[in-house]
């Protein structure tokens, strides 16, 4: 690495002609200079990560024969067209949505809220902003068996607390609800983190002028700062809905997808198949749906948010 | 001077990096280092007891004495995530030398082709053969060959907790389907406590009630479960639970809900009255629950007799394994009789049948599950069986849920498991 | 009036904020004969060590925490190290398939880890790096990587270009600008993108689960989820253990907040 840095280093150049030098520098040569340091990362991540997306495709085609050695069977589609009409798959799908919509708008909601609560002047506002994070930096596998304890039916503290006896991990929505419930609180601290980035670049002086034109808080705040905030706004909801598209670990800690395959959600359907029946093809299918979606619904929130247009 | 710091920042990602293998200090999985070989052998004997801690600090060690030429490196995994890990690791080549595997997994493994068979790995199979229980022997053969041997043998009683049968006048543990339905009436009236509890509906859990109804699950040779699985009476056996849980007599655990009181805590802390469970539970017990004395009786009988499932595990080895001969000097150790009353005295039930007498002079709760095993039976050995009882589970957790009927769960689940095993 | 409102506000927010916390922490304090019990307790009524002892206890649990240290350092370092090179290059140059090259990151970015799990299993198969702690490192390094070059390119796309040119006119070649230059002022970024990685690799699971057997080479989250059993889930001692995970990174955490506020990946909020 050391070496090609060398030869990207203008060796022996004198003080007079420095600056031609530099000028004259070939486009080829930074060329050269931008590949040796793309080369080392590049390197890792094509091998790691678009090779296997590659692998993956051709995986899904097959009947794939997991033993090291074996011969695999080619199947062309079989295993899209089977992912369609599995009913699991669909349910998965459904919760995973679902989740997606529990937990997207709450977070953003309840983001913003905290947010503009500590933009005002709030004494030890540090304090409560690393507070509010807290949960973003715990682990997951942690909170999710922390939440598990807090939704036992006979002696958690959430059943204890609402009066009531609801088996929620024992049950398709309950336990999506549940699952939401964690997800907001884990995420809350993170949304409130860009809308109060996001805040704190509201020109002050937009503020001042509605102000002085007669616009009340409620006001300002939906017509000045609101429209401001259209960015992290998009940023936020992408990231989001991408996240609530990756739950796993809570699915997998808390309900491990049961009873009966009941809270499936797509990855954690994927993984099963992937790693508790050993279908690598039919698990790379189901991959290349997922991805292919989250592709397709981000694509579409980008364009709707017209985000990323002075970017690049 | 210009590339101190990228020289700095590759060594530091260089030490992290020696760090992270180099502190493990035992790498290899099975190569012979200086005249010894290393076997690798995976067991999901628990932590939560003192069943691993009796591995590594009695078995082992004395194994060693006697081969100091041979090094047992005794990976734990949890019960749970064993059967996975087979899997995943049949695919990627990352399987140990020797295997302690639950013995309905012992089909599949042996399907899959990542077993050698046993009897042509032992230096004396016949003479194991002749020594140890040929009921858990059996749940080694494939394809006529045996892929392993029993390494310890098991099954479900009744356990429960005296106090709470006492709170409402009951001085006996329920020895029929009736006298626990009489239980749950008189529990339910009190409103404190659940007759039974169980933690899903595999063919573990559900089994004992059918057969003891009188059931079964596949047809005598194994080629079918139409006519058996859901037949009058192994839906007997199912409703008798299905209706105690509309009865609110069974927790929610049962139908697979992650989120109640586990069996044991709940017997001990006596909110569940009974539970089926195995001998290894004694020592958790008396570790997790000190004050609660555990009592014991036979599962209670339906018209079928007091059934029970015999459970355990097989001691398997490897096709990739590299030092199969020393491999083989430790399973014909394992079932040793040295070895198998040391594991004897922490709930692991020995196969072999010299030690028969012995038992309860070891620990003096063998004595309800050696009879119990007179008349118990094991799960059907298939490749698929982990498939099957997904599907058994899947069908009847609706049931518990009141979305279908027993009998039709278990038409449904007959039906799909009939077509697995035409598949083969 | 409004003021106390607004603090009552914060404060119940707050509370369910660390609540589950506080229960985590109480019940690692709790005896096995008294956890999941009604009414729940804020302070156990026989408060016990023998949880921590338990955990500090076992062989491996000493382990598992170097592990999870050493496994994330070595991410860290690496992926930083990649990561800024990439961005440099991404922000400061151009050249034939940088769209291409970019897209692939930012493709990357949209995908879930657990998807590639499967082909990537394969890869490290081949690759020898199943059950070993390398394999940890390199792919949470490759999965990380589109993530920390995009945070970082952003922040060096807005070192004005004429401050790289100063250099280079006095002959300073790329690498040196990079390093004396590009390195030092992403300070703030390159603590943020720290921070990111550190967590990903301290919490990351599924390749963890999948891929380590050996129990001498599991990390704190596999360690723990795996203390909870089916059948009986010591569930003092999962939190024992799972304080002992979390309580250093809440730490951390806390005094890098003292330092400089949590940063954000520069570039998101334009546009």
């Amino acid at each position: 690495m050391t070496a090609t840095m060398h030869d990207v280093r203008p060796v022996g150049t004198r003080p007079t002609g420095r600056a031609r030098a530099a000028r004259r520098r070939s486009a080829k040569q930074k060329t050269l200079t931008a590949y040796a340091f793309l080369l080392p990362g590049l390197a890792l991540f094509v091998a790691l990560m678009v090779w296997p997306m590659v692998q993956a495709l051709r995986m899904s085609l097959y009947h794939w024969n997991i033993l090291p050695g074996a011969v695999s069977e080619f199947i062309a589609g079989d295993n899209y067209s089977r992912a369609l009409h599995d009913p699991v798959f669909w349910r998965g799908f459904v919760n995973s949505a679902a989740y997606a919509l529990m937990t997207v708008p709450t977070q953003m909601a309840l983001g913003l809220l905290v947010a503009v609560a500590l933009n005002r002047k709030v004494a030890g506002r540090t304090g409560w902003r690393t507070l509010y994070y807290l949960p973003v930096v715990t682990s997951w596998v942690v909170v999710s068996l922390v939440f598990k304890y807090l939704f036992n039916t006979d002696a958690g503290a959430v059943n204890w607390l609402l009066g009531v006896h609801i088996d929620w991990l024992g049950n398709r929505w309950p336990a999506l609800v549940a699952l939401s419930a964690l997800g907001v609180w884990k995420g809350v601290g993170w949304s409130m983190l860009v809308f109060l980035a996001a805040l704190q670049q509201v020109p002050r002086s937009l503020l001042e002028a509605a102000e002085v034109d007669g616009a009340g808080p409620a006001r300002r705040f939906w017509h000045v700062t609101l429209p401001q905030l259209r960015a992290a706004m998009a940023f936020v909801t992408v990231m989001l809905v991408i996240g609530g598209f990756n739950v796993f670990i809570s699915v997998f800690l808390m309900t491990g997808g049961g009873p009966a395959h009941q809270t499936e959600t797509l990855l954690s359907y994927l993984y099963n198949q992937a790693f508790t029946f050993l279908d690598f093809g039919y698990g790379s299918a189901i991959a290349y749906l997922v991805t292919m979606l989250i592709f397709g619904l981000s694509l579409v929130q980008m364009k709707l948010f017209r985000y990323g247009e002075e970017d690049q | 001077m210009r590339s101190h710091r990228l020289r700095a920042a590759v060594a530091a990602t260089a030490a992290a990096c020696l760090l992270a293998t180099g502190c493990s200090g035992d790498s290899g999985s099975s190569g012979a280092t200086g005249g010894t070989k290393t076997i690798e052998f995976w067991h999901a004997y628990n932590e939560a007891g003192p069943e691993t801690k009796t591995l590594n600090e009695v078995v082992i060690p004395a194994f060693q004495k006697a081969h100091p030429d041979i090094k047992v490196k005794a990976v734990a995994l949890p019960y749970d995530d064993l059967h996975q890990k087979l899997l995943t690791s049949a695919a990627g080549g990352t399987l140990p030398c020797l295997v302690r595997s639950d013995i309905i997994w012992v089909p599949e493994l042996a399907k899959l082709g990542v077993l050698v068979p046993m009897d042509s790995q032992l230096a004396d199979f016949e003479a194991i053969k002749n020594k140890v229980y040929p009921g858990p022997l059996e749940t080694n053969k494939y394809n006529g060959k045996y892929y392993g041997v029993p390494l310890d043998t098991n099954t479900r009683v009744l356990m429960y907790n005296a106090k709470t049968l006492a709170s409402v006048g009951v001085t006996a543990p329920p020895a029929t389907f009736d006298d626990l339905r009489a239980l749950a009436g008189k529990l339910k009236a009190a409103g404190k406590s659940m007759a039974f509890a169980d933690n899903g509906t595999s063919g573990w859990n559900l089994l004992p009630w059918i057969w003891s109804a009188g059931g079964d699950m596949l047809s005598p040779d194994g080629t079918k479960a139409s006519g058996y699985l859901n037949s009058a009476a192994s839906v007997a056996g199912v409703q008798l639970l299905v209706d105690l849980y509309r009865d609110k007599q069974v927790p929610a655990i049962i139908t697979g809900s992650q989120g109640g009181v586990e069996t044991s805590q709940g017997l001990a802390q006596g909110t569940y009255a009974t539970i089926l469970d195995g001998p290894w539970m004694f020592p958790i017990f008396e570790k997790q629950f000190p004050d609660f004395k555990l009592q014991t009786a036979k599962v209670p009988a339906g018209p079928g007799g007091s059934i029970s499932v015999v459970g355990g595990e097989d001691l398997v080895m490897t096709a990739s394994c590299k030092q199969k001969q020393a491999a083989a000097t430790f399973v014909e150790y394992m079932l040793s009789e040295e070895a198998q009353l040391a594991m004897a005295k922490v709930g692991q039930m020995p196969v072999l049948s010299t030690l028969g007498s012995q038992l309860t002079s070891v620990q003096s709760y063998y004595g309800i599950f050696a009879e119990q095993l007179r008349t118990a039976r094991p799960r059907p050995p298939h490749p698929q069986y982990t498939k099957m009882e997904d599907i058994l589970s899947t069908e009847v957790q609706k049931a518990f849920k009141g979305q279908q009927s027993v009998q039709a769960a278990l038409d449904s689940a007959a039906r799909q498991i009939d077509a697995i095993i035409a598949a083969g | 009036m409004k003021r106390a409102l607004l603090y009552l506000g914060l404060a119940l927010g707050a509370l369910v904020t660390i609540g589950p916390f506080l229960v985590m922490l109480s019940t690692s304090f709790t005896g096995q004969s008294y956890v999941l019990q009604l009414p729940p307790r804020l302070f156990p009524e026989h408060p016990t060590w023998s949880n921590y002892s338990d955990v500090f206890g076992l062989d491996n649990f000493a382990r598992y925490f170097l592990n999870s240290v050493l496994v994330a350092a070595g991410h860290v370092v690496l992926v930083l190290l990649l990561g800024s090179m990439m961005g440099y290059a991404f922000a400061h140059f151009d050249f034939p398939g940088k769209r291409l090259f970019f897209g692939l990151i930012l493709g990357a970015l949209m995908v879930p880890g657990v998807v590639l799990i499967v082909p990537q299993f394969l890869v490290a198969r081949d690759l020898h790096m199943l059950d070993s702690r390398i394999g940890l490192v390199l792919f949470y390094v490759a999965t990380q990587l589109a993530f920390i070059t995009f945070l970082l390119r952003g922040f060096f796309a807005s070192v004005p270009r004429e401050l790289a040119e100063a250099m280079e006119v006095d002959g300073a070649g790329a690498w040196r600008v990079y390093r004396s230059l590009m390195l030092p002022l992403a300070r703030p970024a390159l603590g943020t993108a720290a921070i990111f990685s550190f967590l990903f690799s301290w919490d990351e699971f599924a390749w963890a689960l999948t891929i380590i057997n050996d129990p001498g080479k599991r990390t704190l989250p596999i360690a723990i989820a795996l203390f909870q059993g089916q059948h009986s889930t010591a569930w003092g001692v999962v939190f024992a253990a799972s304080t002992v995970a979390v309580v250093p990174v809440l730490v951390i955490f806390v005094i890098f907040q003292r330092l400089r506020g949590a940063g954000l990946p520069a570039g998101a909020l334009k546009g």
